[in-house]
């Protein structure tokens, strides 16, 4: 130890910690300190052992776990249980990923936070109330007093996300975990909570271990860097190091993979291969079999987490100094134009569609409440072989809208027009041609595919149902055609969709939508629910099928990056209504409107931004 | 968080087979043994009288013992096992397949269908279940293919509403929503989408009607409905034999034992098929 360190010990302090699940090794020698007041943030993509390590803090762990693990100078490994029922909450709190999970259902949120203040110290309950009250103010939240009377499901997410924050705070941690806290929340309120997380840092002295896997979200809170990858620490340094000098490949292809708001436009790289068996890791460095600059010491020989020349930047690599200079270039992308499209007649249009959703009233022959307006008069057209990507938080309307598409949900005013076609509302109505015209990929791999069905069954049933394709030997062929094309193999055919990883089920789900040869396909977040390296392959798959067959897309998502990379026009959406649409770069480089304006500002990119943009609604 | 398995690996899991399991298949083999060579297993006849041996306690000569006319319960045990479980089983298998297309189209229509559906179902579960299927018996009559209706009625809104509880839930999934799109048919969505991820659930529903399918029928059998003497049904040995309880424990003990045994062999089969049919691919029941 340093003199440094002894002056100031360290509040978090990890040693050599390795965690199994039976023989998976998650988590292998894994190192770190985090001092008072320090933010550190963790990334890392699923499979990494980010949230392993995390519960390993509190010694929430349910495999074996080794090495050494100080929270405030206290073995956590070692203490009892009644010590460690002591340490939770009281020096060391957690918030979690999902704050509908995190809270009770049934009990008032100021009654939460109360019995979490009385839970660690001896006061009263109309005491413990009141302190409730006073944190909810500290976390922001509009009218506290009228909101501790409040049932978690009367919030929004944002505010359940500040009463959970709260609640963390109630015994004044020294230290705050926080696993993926802005993971399911909309980007304005996601950057409402980073300024909180930021102001609770300067005001209070906290600590935070942040984990995540958005290299945005972490440089707007963090001071320092750490990068796991199967369950290696593989990169640690300041924030600026480790996201602007990045001295791993593997972190520089994670950066590469990650579509920007801002620069120049680039070919997103995905990461080849995936995660290595972590039931018997390979002896060399973990990284090798997907490195595009590995060589024979790497697959030979592991390589130490050790600094490179600049000061504190520690990588586990070894060529960590060559880094750049070895890696190839990026590959960038024009900008296409958009000028002589215009000219076709549109492949779809959207006239005038408006949905409204109607409550049921409360007794019958009671007026219900007022119907929300989901979709409002939206008016849209998609040229052939091009995308047209629909933008809005949460509730703003567009996956209503693209279901009205799709012949999901029938609208109350407006028509679909395919090419020469008026579509009629309801798909069961429509023609087998505009049946199979009109393809949807939906946003979660795991529910979009029937799980007791193969993937020949999934990718087969539309090439049946449609007809035309042949049968027996020839509809396996083409069935295996179509796996290829979104790089699977005939290996698939007999897999079902629990034997897969998500990016593959994603692919089967596209597999699927262009077996029926469409014409239209819905994407409603088709990489939302994935790993950023895994989402920069879909995108590209998605791209190259679309250069291929000239498909259009119609292409739902709240990632304003994500879209500035696919779509060649985009349409901002809220409440119901489209508030700008033109190309991505008139969009994004010269929004007109206010609230698009808000809406790029909130994303989290790698600089890091003084303060919250105005929209505090959240 | 857990490692990434290799997608062209797959294993072949032998299934382990504990006592229980065992001891589940045993039983009802046994019992499909029984029901189709039942009468030609026994010993003496079942039915003819012999007033040299009346109410001999269980022997080597008469393992169970006799009744009171001299017929050799064993005998009457083994025979009676057709009439009582052909009964049961036939009635779990119309009252599930019942409640499960009801089930499945209420869940996934929702909206007017679903209640209209499922508030005559919740009028017929109004009943307690005997009644129900002894008003259904009297009304109708007492053969066999009558008290089968009677049962199953009685299985049918139970079953129904179990199934449609699983599919409101898997009618949001992605998965239909893509067949839907597709253009499918209702009828495909509900049979070739739906049926294969509550098959589990019905497969012990299934199991636990023949149960409770046994020892309604033996009520009924006890209570002189439906079965009539001198079938040698176990819920009409139960009632005959209870006046000479005190005397003669063997000519009530054993029917029950007997459909104690297929009741608890039912239930430990269906257990173990609710396990293998659980998601392919070495998956649990959710």
């Amino acid at each position: 130890m340093t003199v440094m360190s002894k002056i100031e010990p360290p509040v978090l302090a990890v040693r050599d910690l390795s965690i199994s699940y039976g023989p998976l090794q998650a988590v292998r020698g894994v190192s770190f300190s985090i001092a008072p007041g320090e933010a550190m943030g963790l990334i890392g993509e699923s499979g990494s052992g980010k949230s392993s390590v995390a519960y390993a803090v509190m010694r929430y762990i349910k495999g074996q776990a080794s090495g050494e693990v100080h929270v405030a100078g206290q073995d956590v490994m070692a203490l009892s249980e009644q010590a460690l029922g002591k340490l939770r909450g009281r020096t060391a709190a957690m918030v979690y990923q999902d704050p509908m999970s995190a809270l009770n259902p049934a009990i008032k949120v100021g009654e939460q936070i109360a019995e979490a203040i009385r839970l660690h110290g001896r006061i009263g309950k109309a005491l413990a109330w009141k302190r409730g009250v006073a944190l909810l103010e500290r976390v922001h939240l509009p009218r506290p007093a009228e909101i501790a009377h409040r049932y978690p499901h009367q919030l929004s997410g944002g505010q359940q996300q500040r009463v959970v924050i709260a609640m963390a705070l109630a015994c004044d941690p020294q230290l705050l975990i926080m696993d993926e806290p802005t993971t399911g929340l909309d980007v304005t309120t996601e950057a409402v909570i980073l300024d909180l997380v930021n102001e609770l840092r300067r005001e209070t002295g906290v600590a935070v271990l942040f984990i995540s896997h958005n290299m945005g979200v972490v440089a707007q809170v963090c001071d320092r860097v750490g990068v796991l990858y199967a369950g290696q620490l593989i990169e640690e340094g300041t924030t600026e190091q480790v996201l602007r000098q990045p001295r791993h490949p593997y972190t520089v292809a994670l950066m590469r993979a990650m579509p920007a708001i801002d620069g120049p436009r680039r070919r997103l790289a995905a990461i080849p291969g995936r995660l290595p068996d972590l039931r018997s890791p390979p002896p060399g460095c973990i990284f090798t079999p997907r490195c595009a600059m590995a060589t024979a010491e790497c697959e030979s020989r592991m390589p130490d987490l050790a600094n490179s020349s600049g000061g504190g930047h520690r990588s586990r690599c070894h060529y960590r100094d060559e880094v750049a200079l070895r890696l190839p270039p990026e590959p960038l992308v024009a900008e296409v134009q958009l000028v002589e499209a215009r000219q076709e007649r549109p492949r779809l249009q959207i006239i005038a569609v408006s949905k409204q959703f109607r409550a049921r009233p409360a007794l019958p022959f009671m007026r219900g409440p007022a119907p929300v307006r989901a979709v409002d008069d939206v008016t849209l057209d998609i040229p052939p072989g091009r995308t047209l990507a629909v933008v809005g938080e949460s509730g703003s309307g567009k996956s209503t809208l693209a279901r009205c598409v799709a012949g999901l949900i029938v609208p109350e005013d407006g028509a679909i027009r395919l090419e020469n076609e008026v579509l009629d509302p309801l798909v069961q109505k429509r023609g087998r041609a505009a049946q199979q015209a009109v393809q949807f990929v939906f946003q979660n791999p795991d529910a979009a595919l029937n799980p007791h069905w193969t993937v020949a069954e999934i990718v087969g049933r539309p090439m049946r149902l449609y007809g035309g394709q042949g049968e027996g030997k020839a509809l396996r062929h083409r069935i295996i055609e179509q796996l290829e094309a979104v790089k699977l193999g005939e290996r698939y055919l007999d897999l079902y969709p629990r034997e897969m990883s998500g990016g593959e089920k994603q692919r089967v789900s596209i597999a699927r939508a262009f077996a029926g040869r469409p014409r239209l396909v819905i994407c409603d977040e088709p990489t939302s629910a994935l790993d950023i390296s895994v989402q920069a392959a879909i995108l590209n798959e998605l791209l190259a099928l679309q250069r291929e067959n000239g498909t259009s897309y119609l292409f739902i998502s709240h990632d304003l990056g994500v879209v500035r990379h696919v779509a060649h026009e985009v349409a901002i959406m809220r409440h119901g209504r489209i508030v700008e649409s033109g190309p991505p770069a008139a969009v994004f480089g010269d929004p007109r409107e206010e609230y698009t304006r808000n809406l790029i500002a909130a994303i989290p990119t790698l600089e890091r931004r003084e303060a919250a943009p105005a929209l505090l609604t959240a | 968080m857990s490692g990434v398995a290799l997608p062209a690996h797959r294993r072949i899991v032998l299934p382990r087979l504990g006592v229980a399991d065992l001891a589940g298949a045993a039983i009802v083999l046994g019992m499909v043994m029984l029901i189709l060579a039942g009468a030609s297993l026994s010993p003496y006849s079942a039915t003819a009288f012999n007033p040299m041996h009346s109410l001999e306690a269980p022997s080597l000569a008469f393992p169970f013992g006799t009744d009171e006319f001299g017929r050799d319960v064993f005998s009457r045990v083994l025979a009676g096992a057709r009439p009582t479980l052909l009964l049961a089983v036939g009635a779990a298998a119309l009252g599930v397949a019942l409640g499960t297309v009801t089930g499945l189209t209420a869940g996934y229509r929702q909206g007017p269908v679903d209640e209209t559906i499922m508030r005559f179902m919740d009028a017929l579960m109004s009943f307690p279940g005997l009644i129900l299927a002894m008003l259904v018996v009297v009304m109708l009559g007492p053969a066999p293919i009558n008290v089968v209706a009677a049962i199953a009625l009685v299985f049918w809104p139970r079953s129904a509403r179990l199934v449609r509880s699983i599919v409101v839930d898997l009618a949001h999934r992605e998965f239909i929503e893509a067949a839907r799109s597709r253009g499918e048919r209702a009828s495909f969505i509900l049979f070739r989408e739906l049926l294969p991820n509550v098959l589990p659930i019905i497969v012990v529903d299934f199991s636990l009607r023949v149960t409770s399918g046994v020892l309604l029928a033996a009520s009924l059998a006890y209570l002189g409905i439906g079965v009539t003497p001198p079938t040698p049904a176990w819920g009409l040995m139960v009632r005959d034999g209870q006046q000479f309880i005190e005397i003669a424990p063997w000519l009530v003990v054993f029917p029950c034992l007997a459909i104690a045994l297929a009741s608890i062999g039912t239930v430990l089969l269906g257990e173990r098929l609710r396990h293998r049919l659980a998601l392919p691919g070495g998956g649990r029941a959710q």
